[in-house]
């Protein structure tokens, strides 16, 4: 026998499936009771009737199930947890995934206005930030067309 | 939009869309004729009307209340020439296009506490980053 081998046979000589093991299983009928027997039953009709609880699904038409047409958003994380890329020069334009088209992207707004009350109010700051994204997207397994923004 | 200076402690009104449940972060579909594309691709303009967006003032604070608003604006960008090109295989996306000036006019209201605000006209705002351009990012980005 080759010296590579000894550990394998050795541990075949030891395996449980010879022996004690082997006679569990082909002596299980004497070793279950009648009552073993009705528990297992009752435990067979339970995945069945879990199943009845969700009839109203299994009344519905066929159809498919590959997901809402929505588009995915960037999979990365900014800084605050949320699926979002600020804009600003080498980064990623667009907020949507899995995406080709035309994109805009623009940030760092400086502008005034004049609220109901006759008040100037400033608005933008270097988080002001807004873009376009048109084109063929991935959702619901499929290419998808649309125009989105950002703002 | 802030009282003062534009730093936290002063922002009084913070205007976007609701994150989705998806995660799909304040994006919302544009509707037909929202977005006109000059025939040289140099000129985007955006124009939407009534926009439901939320009312967030302490944005990001996770506790921020978020009241219903609406949003009128227009947006236009404009193709500087300036060639640009931004591509991280890591991310999968390449970016190719120029630079652009963008310019801004809004109007918002939050009509639970009688608030509205008209924005100057559009040439009077500016952004100090804006681009346009083409792009490929997820799936595409190696075919």
């Amino acid at each position: 026998m080759p010296r590579f081998m000894e550990g394998y046979y050795a541990r075949e000589v030891i395996s449980p499936i010879e022996g004690t093991s082997m006679e569990l299983m082909t002596n299980w009928r004497r070793r279950h009771s009648r009552r073993d027997i009705l528990k297992s039953s009752a435990l067979a009709i339970f995945p069945l009737a879990v199943r009845s609880g969700n009839s109203s699904l299994l009344d519905q038409q066929p159809m498919t199930a590959n997901g809402g047409t929505d588009p995915y958003p960037i999979p990365w994380l900014d800084k605050n947890g949320s699926h979002n890329q600020p804009a600003g020069a080498n980064l990623e334009p667009s907020h949507i995934y899995h995406f080709k088209g035309r994109v805009a992207r623009c940030s760092t707004f400086t502008g005034l206005g004049t609220d109901n009350q006759g008040n100037r109010i400033a608005f933008g700051s270097p988080t002001t930030d807004y873009g376009i994204m048109q084109g063929e997207f991935w959702g619901a397994r499929a290419a998808q067309q649309g125009v989105f923004t950002h703002i | 939009m802030f009282r003062g200076p534009a730093v936290p402690a002063n922002q009084i009104h913070d205007f976007h869309p609701p994150i989705a449940p998806s995660g799909l972060y304040w994006v919302v579909p544009v509707p037909d004729r929202g977005l006109t594309i000059s025939p040289d691709g140099n000129t985007f303009t955006l124009e939407m009307q009534n926009v439901p967006v939320v009312d967030q003032p302490r944005w990001p604070a996770l506790d921020s209340i978020a009241t219903p608003a609406q949003m009128t604006f227009k947006m236009v960008w404009k193709s500087t020439g300036e060639p640009v090109r931004y591509e991280d295989p890591s991310k999968h996306f390449r970016f190719i296009g120029t630079r652009a000036s963008c310019q801004l006019e809004a109007q918002v209201e939050v009509p639970s506490v009688g608030f509205s605000w008209k924005s100057d006209p559009l040439n009077t705002s500016k952004s100090d980053f804006a681009i346009l351009g083409d792009e490929v990012n997820g799936r595409y980005y190696d075919n």
